[in-house]
């Protein structure tokens, strides 16, 4: 059967997947905005990875005393990779500031390291305890389908705090951010912040493992921040659009992994899985490459725009002067519809106001290159063509203040005035 | 002295093994507009930071008296962070605030009125990185004014400014001197430091001078703060870090 989206919230086995990896998406992307805007990218890959080992030993360590006990062993991991993931983040530091390592250097070493060891005792118990090295493979590449509500509580309760630390020091965030040194100048415990950040980021990270996997975790931190970048200059909004796109991602990469192998299914194809974890990385990539288009056609709209209005202005210029000029019927539809020509493309009054104005800024133009800056008259007339379509009545004001009105330009022909 | 403001006793201050500051003492009186000048790597802005506590110094006392306002090196932050200018100004604010709580109508006026002051009002809502360096500088010293300080601490604000910010900047300074507020200018152009300040700061690593500008700014300091006598002490200095870190 085929399940609509807000049976996902309802459905008691499709439900705590769907929140599950929802506020896991939530903690990584609002962490993640302060990791891109550090410029520490990297950081989250290396952190993600060098979890990997803490829960191979997390598991295998509970499981050992409380075998079957899945909330213990849950919680078991959840500790075990915050703690070798905090580990990793103490050494890249360390390596930074004492052993003056490059700090792409030092990710990337603390990153391969712990993975490694992570991989070598998972291998250890791969033919000696099947099960368990089942369930660390789950870390790898994520998988939400078998969350409980005891883990979505778990999550529910980080992604609260997460939440209400941004909150409530958002001020003091902002400001270590943008500058540290003031900041330290007004008393903020910079140093503190820091380290409680670092902490959330580790949190965020042993919170999403669960459902995106150590591998593609890093995405997910950065992804809705990269995509929430292209809409807005301010950190507040940022943060909420990240949040936004995240739990968009968290939601619809699970969705399509649950719907996707069941329209398989129909279709007869058995035995056809989707992991979660790059169905949701996949689904937030998506998101950046609409974001991304959006802001590129934006700026390619404002350039056609500008070439069409050079265009019509040079067309209007041509017949204030009198001069032939080629009239492709979409410019002269348009001149038409502005009311700048009529019936017998002669130009209205209208026309004929704006026409001068251009005309006027290109003399003016020419009139300032010659006397301030020294150029020579025959060769000022090019970069006025240019200049008459670019400047503003701010700047025309100031023009004529300085050039004091003049009445001709450099060519000896007259300046058209302002009103006639 | 009763009316000292700024007051160093035997500061030193060390990076790693380096001696940046070196048993440097000297008073400044209230309500001065005080240059602070020296080579590159002297010690300049490290006074001023050993002066709000940024930096922890080896040994000796430093101490301002009054509340401080801060103007960081504009090369100190990231130009592209998210952040609008208004937004930026509002910070300072953020000191008399407390932690918690959020800006209120009365403090966003009076980020106005600082914006007003320094002539970047149209500005406000502008992202940052659209800004030009005297721009930047500008709104450092808006958010300056609006903690409402005694002692205002300015590192390098001339670095990369336009002629006519400068001269505006130095208008806005002598106008807070009249207001009884005494001002540091970490500073490089030698050529204006005469019409500028009515007291300099001669530093390099040791001080070399302190006093009025009239009394004190003479070639012959200038030699002491410049010249060979004082490169030795720098060259010297970092053949004996290298010699204890055992780096070639």
């Amino acid at each position: 059967m085929i399940y609509s989206p807000l049976d996902f919230f309802t459905d008691p086995v499709f439900r705590a997947p769907t929140i599950g990896s929802m506020l896991m998406c939530l903690a990584s992307s609002l962490i993640g905005v302060l990791v891109i805007i550090r410029k520490r990218s990297l950081l989250g890959e290396a952190l993600s990875h060098a979890s990997y080992p803490g829960v191979v030993i997390g598991l295998i360590f509970l499981s050992s005393y409380f075998p079957f006990q899945e909330e213990i062993i849950g919680i078991g991991i959840l500790v075990g990779a915050f703690c070798t993931s905090l580990l990793a983040l103490f050494i890249i530091h360390k390596m930074e500031r004492k052993l003056r390592v490059k700090s792409d250097a030092a990710l990337c070493f603390v990153l391969s390291v712990f993975f490694g060891v992570g991989i070598l005792i998972a291998s250890r118990i791969q033919t000696t305890h099947a099960m368990w090295y089942k369930q660390i493979q789950l870390f790898l590449y994520g998988q939400s389908a078998t969350l409980m509500d005891i883990h979505v509580l778990t999550y529910g309760i980080l992604c609260c705090l997460i939440i209400t630390t941004f909150f409530l020091l958002y001020r003091s965030i902002e400001a270590i951010h943008f500058d540290v040194d003031f900041s330290k100048s007004i008393g903020i415990r910079v140093n503190f912040f820091e380290n409680m950040i670092y902490c959330l980021l580790v949190l965020a990270i042993c919170i999403g493992i669960r459902s995106v996997g150590v591998v593609l975790m890093s995405g997910m931190l950065i992804a809705p921040g990269i995509c929430a970048r292209q809409f807005t200059h301010r950190l507040s909004i940022l943060l909420i659009l990240s949040g936004f796109f995240g739990l968009l991602s968290g939601f619809f990469g699970n969705y399509f992994s649950v719907i996707i192998p069941e329209l398989m299914q129909v279709a007869g194809e058995k035995n056809f899985s989707l992991p979660t974890g790059p169905m949701i990385l996949l689904f937030a990539t998506a998101l950046c490459a609409i974001s991304f288009i959006i802001g590129l056609s934006g700026r390619y709209t404002r350039i056609i725009e500008h070439k069409w209005q050079c265009r019509l202005e040079n067309a209007l210029k041509s017949m204030w002067k009198n001069e032939p000029f080629d009239l492709s019927w979409s410019l002269s539809f348009w001149l038409k519809w502005q009311g700048w020509v009529d019936e017998k493309y002669h130009l209205t009054p209208e026309g004929f106001i704006y026409a001068s104005r251009i005309v006027r800024l290109h003399r003016l133009w020419e009139v300032y290159l010659v006397d301030y800056l020294g150029q020579k008259v025959e060769k000022v007339h090019r970069n006025a063509e240019e200049m008459e379509h670019i400047i503003t009545p701010e700047l025309e004001k100031e023009l004529m203040l300085l050039l004091k009105n003049p009445k001709l330009d450099p060519h000896k022909q007259p300046i058209p005035r302002e009103r006639l | 002295m009763s009316d000292e403001i700024f007051y160093v006793e035997h500061l030193t201050v060390n990076y790693d093994k380096t001696a940046v500051l070196w048993d440097v003492s000297c008073s400044v009186p209230k309500g001065k507009l005080i240059g602070i000048i020296g080579p590159n790597g002297a010690g300049k802005s490290t006074l001023l930071k050993a002066a709000l506590r940024l930096v922890k110094p080896l040994s000796g006392k430093i101490k301002l008296d009054g509340k401080s306002a801060y103007v960081p090196q504009r090369s100190s932050v990231d130009w592209d962070f998210p952040i609008t200018v208004f937004d930026v100004v509002l910070m300072g604010v953020y000191g008399k605030l407390g932690f918690f709580k959020w800006a209120k109508k009365a403090h966003k006026e009076a980020t106005r009125r600082a914006l007003e002051k320094v002539g970047m009002l149209g500005f406000a809502n502008r992202q940052i990185s659209q800004l030009s360096s005297g721009q930047q500088q500008r709104v450092f010293i808006a958010r300056a004014l609006l903690q409402d300080a005694d002692i205002y601490l300015l590192d390098e604000p001339f670095a990369g400014v336009d002629m006519a910010t400068e001269k505006e900047i130095m208008t806005l300074l002598r106008k807070l001197k009249k207001e009884g507020k005494t001002i540091f200018v970490v500073h490089h152009d030698l050529t204006c430091v005469e019409s500028y300040f009515d007291w300099v700061i001669m530093l390099n690593t040791c001080l070399i001078a302190s006093g009025p500008v009239k009394e004190v700014f003479h070639s012959d300091n200038l030699m002491r703060t410049y010249g060979r006598s004082a490169l030795l002490l720098d060259e010297a200095a970092k053949l004996s870090q290298s010699k204890a870190s055992g780096v070639k």
